[in-house]
């Protein structure tokens, strides 16, 4: 311990010694490290979210495809679900997607059972003013506080938009907690028979149908039973959905990755250029050491020592202003490319979800490589003759 | 005297820095936590009167708005005058003379929101 002690002293003052050098590989080391566990960190808070809803998802999600693509599913097929053994309840949702051309913007318009006791539970829970839509009113309507900014309406405000050759007008009468604005910023909640109105969707039929079991586990033998009553139907189960999101964060987190590996690289190359031009006044160091009685192994672990220290005080701070950057700056710059084109962004507050062995791996990916370029020059220092080094001439 | 003991001192105390800095890092990420999960009544609610947990990420297209339900290969089945089939769309956007050249009927209702 105490032999350790004091080759960490001799490392720092060889650090200190050549100042200059240690301070621009410890800045090249915290800027790739930086770069890195940004994309780390924002693809697994991202991926954590929807892990986290989606356990209150339904258990199957039944689709309708015609020419490849979803279709609208006739209700009637409601009462041969339900009739399955284990199925507890089959929902027909009415939600879509509505394009404003002159806004560039894409919102998820969602209808629900206004007068539903649990729909009107729900909405109290998630909404942060105003008040509820009424049963049986038309054209009231929830938004996420995104998409109120974006057409300019407070509460009580009302707009008309086009559908087909009419107009539809709609009120808000509430906004969604910012707490939730990652699933609602552009979302139009309105009753079920606005929505078929809005979205155009005839009576009888639905956009998908919302599938609770009651024993989950058997997803996919319900799922099974009712490709069988409805060969054309597309059947989605929350495994499905939570693989499905995990791959798409995957791809995304791995591209970004990919671009930054180069400057992973370029940082290598520059360690290794730095670190194998022993200079003669280090020569002159590593010869002192071994006149001294210094063995080779005590040279390369002072070495490494050097270079550790050197790591973590590149690496540490690099990990701490990506931490900064995602979880308080929300991720400026790095969001957009990550997460797309869009014209509705919601307040990115996401929560931490990297657990210490991927912090680890990343500081191995890292500092590992940069440790290990450091000591092959070391070594062929270290195993020359003292005198040679002493003299200039090794 | 005291510039030496200073330089003795200096790397321990960035050290000690660092590692107040990294205990700060994770009371930080356990309040975050302890946050998410105060709110997830919220979350639950929400995802049952939407029906879908997919995050609004990305309003611009249903792939990327609900990627956990739309069907495999959809971005190819909505034409060449999308704006993002891929996450690299927003690094290399397309060029404008695509969407000033896409057809009207492909971009949805012709007619803006107004105020009454």
């Amino acid at each position: 311990m105490k032999r350790q002690l004091a080759l960490i002293r001799f490392a720092l003052g060889s650090a200190r010694r050549r100042a200059g050098r240690s301070f621009a590989l410890a800045v090249a080391l915290g800027l790739v490290t930086f770069a890195l566990s940004a994309v780390l960190f924002l693809t697994e808070a991202l991926r954590r979210e929807f892990r986290l809803a989606a356990a209150a998802l339904p258990d199957l999600t039944v689709q309708q495809l015609a020419a490849g693509r979803p279709a609208l599913i006739a209700e009637t097929h409601r009462a041969s679900i339900a009739a399955l053994p284990g199925v507890v309840s089959v929902q027909p949702r009415v939600w879509g997607y509505y394009f404003v051309p002159s806004l560039s913007g894409n919102f998820t318009v969602v209808g629900v059972e206004t007068g539903s006791e649990t729909v009107r539970r729900d909405l109290s829970l998630v909404m942060l003013k105003g008040r509820l839509p009424r049963p049986g009113a038309s054209g009231e309507v929830v938004m996420g506080e995104a998409l109120a900014t974006f057409l300019g309406l407070d509460l009580d405000d009302a707009i008309t938009l086009p559908v087909g050759r009419a107009e539809k007008r709609l009120q808000l009468v509430g906004l969604f907690r910012s707490e939730v604005a990652l699933w609602t910023a552009d979302v139009i909640l309105m009753s079920l028979a606005d929505a078929r109105e809005f979205l155009q969707v005839p009576p009888g039929q639905a956009t998908d149908l919302a599938v609770r079991l009651s024993t989950p586990d058997e997803a996919t033998v319900a799922a099974r039973k009712i490709a069988e009553l409805l060969p054309g139907a597309r059947i989605v189960d929350r495994q499905l959905k939570t693989r499905t999101y995990d791959l798409t964060f995957d791809t995304r987190g791995g591209l970004l990755g990919a671009m930054l590996l180069p400057a992973l690289v370029a940082f290598l190359v520059l360690a290794w250029d730095r670190l194998t031009g022993v200079g003669p006044g280090e020569r002159r160091e590593i010869g002192v050491l071994k006149a001294t009685g210094w063995r080779t192994s005590d040279v390369l672990l002072a070495r490494l020592w050097e270079n550790t220290l050197i790591g973590l005080y590149g690496a540490g701070p690099g990990i701490l202003a990506a931490y900064l950057y995602v979880f308080h700056a929300r991720a400026p710059g790095l969001a957009g490319v990550l997460l797309g084109w869009s014209t509705l962004y919601p307040a990115l507050r996401l929560t931490p979800a990297v657990d210490a062995s991927q912090v680890l791996v990343l500081g191995c990916l890292v500092v590992l490589p940069f440790v290990a370029a450091s000591l092959v020059p070391a070594w062929r220092a270290a195993t020359r003759d003292p005198h040679g080094l002493l003299r200039g001439t090794a | 005297m005291r510039s030496t003991t200073w330089h003795r001192i200096r790397p321990l105390a960035w050290l000690l820095l660092l590692a107040a800095a990294v205990g700060w890092m994770l009371q930080d990420a356990a309040a975050r936590r302890a946050g998410q999960a105060a709110r997830a009544p919220w979350v639950g609610a929400v995802v049952r009167l939407l029906g879908a947990a997919d995050l609004a990420l990305s309003s611009a297209s249903r792939w990327l708005r609900h990627p956990s339900l739309t069907e495999p290969g959809a971005p190819f089945a909505d034409g060449p005058a999308i704006l993002d089939n891929d996450p690299a769309g927003a690094a290399l956007a397309p060029p404008r003379e695509v969407l000033a050249g896409a057809p009207e009927a492909a971009q949805g209702p012709a007619r803006g929101p107004r105020k009454p």
